[in-house]
């Protein structure tokens, strides 16, 4: 019996005296790509930030591949960070630099064929990518590690449709068979026929986590009508 | 290649490439593309490349050899008895919805001989 890439059980997490996530169990086997699908604020972010060890004072156990420590984790999990710890002035280069020291898992062949296959110029500096490019690149460093676990944060939100198709035929080109990626987005279509199972996130807990097909052949949805259903209400609980 | 989102992907897959076989695109003894090729072009995760082809395996329409790839099968009983699935699978739906609008089965013989003889007509 393999054991699951990433398990979470019984995980909550508070933040100002407000929940931000309850009662939160996940299991996903290694090599998935999963849709992690919520509306804004539902606490997708947050989740990724907490298996990443990038938040911490959560309540229950994150296991990937069975290592509960954060530093453990953070080895394991490549998180698509928002590059706010870095400054307009420094080059992509210096960017890469500073991954490539921080991740001993840091493929520098990877990150050639990334930001060549993205387009990317890695002399520029921050300060002068537009969004879908910045986007773009973000996906490269995140992918460029060999990591257990990807965890990727709306990777697609506000970019045009040529970055869009270049990011997903990425990940098809550069996830490693039995590497786990985790992509959190509300917004569907585009990704759908890449998702091998979705979980969904509402009212700060998780409350469906199906395959794909599932979906597809029990309910006779496309994840995107599925996913509208769920959180309409057309589709309760007791029915998923 | 466009999706349906309401049909499992792996069956589409399978579909796409049944059609390619029994159209000769894909010729007998004929080599895929590798997995992860094959995902790229389709835009699909690998496993689900990889589960229509296992099916396909299974069914021998699809020969794996190992460390050389994915084959086309060389035996031409297994693609006509796949082209033959395929076309009584397209005439029973049709056959189906035709009968459910209260056509004979002469009505329906008739209909489709009027068709093909008048298509040059609407094309």
């Amino acid at each position: 019996m393999i054991s699951n890439a990433l398990e979470v059980t019984d995980l909550s997490y508070r933040k100002n005296q407000k929940t931000i996530l309850t009662d939160v169990n996940l299991q996903i086997s290694p090599g998935k790509i999963v849709g992690l699908l919520g509306e804004n604020g539902a606490g997708k972010t947050t989740l990724m930030r907490l298996i990443a060890s990038v938040a911490k004072g959560e309540r229950g156990t994150i296991a990937v591949n069975q290592a509960t420590r954060g530093v453990e984790r953070r080895a394991l999990v490549s998180f698509s960070e928002s590059l706010q710890g870095f400054r307009g002035n420094d080059k992509l280069s210096q960017i890469r630099d500073f991954y490539a020291t921080v991740y001993p898992d840091f493929s520098a062949k990877k990150y050639l064929d990334l930001i060549t296959f993205l387009q990317i110029d890695d002399d520029q500096k921050l300060a002068t990518l537009s969004k879908g490019t910045r986007e773009k690149f973000i996906i490269a460093l995140t992918l460029s590690r060999e990591a257990a676990v990807y965890l990727l944060d709306e990777p697609f939100s506000g970019i045009d449709s040529m970055s869009r198709k270049r990011i997903i035929s990425s990940i098809i080109k550069w996830k490693q068979a039995d590497a786990t990626m985790i992509i959190s987005d509300h917004y569907v279509t585009e990704i759908a026929a890449l998702l091998d199972e979705v979980v969904i996130v509402k009212d700060h807990t998780i409350c469906t986590h199906k395959s794909s097909d599932q979906i597809r052949s029990e309910f006779g949805l496309g994840i995107e009508a599925f996913y509208e259903s769920v959180y309409g209400g057309d589709i309760h609980d007791d029915e998923l | 290649m466009q999706f349906d989102d309401k049909v499992p992907i792996y069956y589409q897959i399978k579909n796409y490439l049944y059609h390619r076989i029994v159209a000769g695109d894909l010729q007998p003894g004929e080599k895929l593309p590798a997995v992860r090729q094959l995902a790229v072009d389709l835009t699909v995760n690998v496993n689900t490349v990889q589960r229509a082809l296992s099916e396909m395996i299974h069914e021998e329409i699809l020969v794996s050899k190992r460390g050389r790839g994915n084959f086309v099968t060389e035996e031409p009983a297994k693609i006509a008895a796949l082209k033959q699935r395929l076309i009584t699978a397209y005439i029973q739906e049709l056959y189906t919805q035709l009968h459910a609008l209260k056509l004979s089965d002469r009505d329906i013989v008739t209909e489709i001989q009027h068709y093909i003889q008048t298509r040059g007509d609407q094309a």
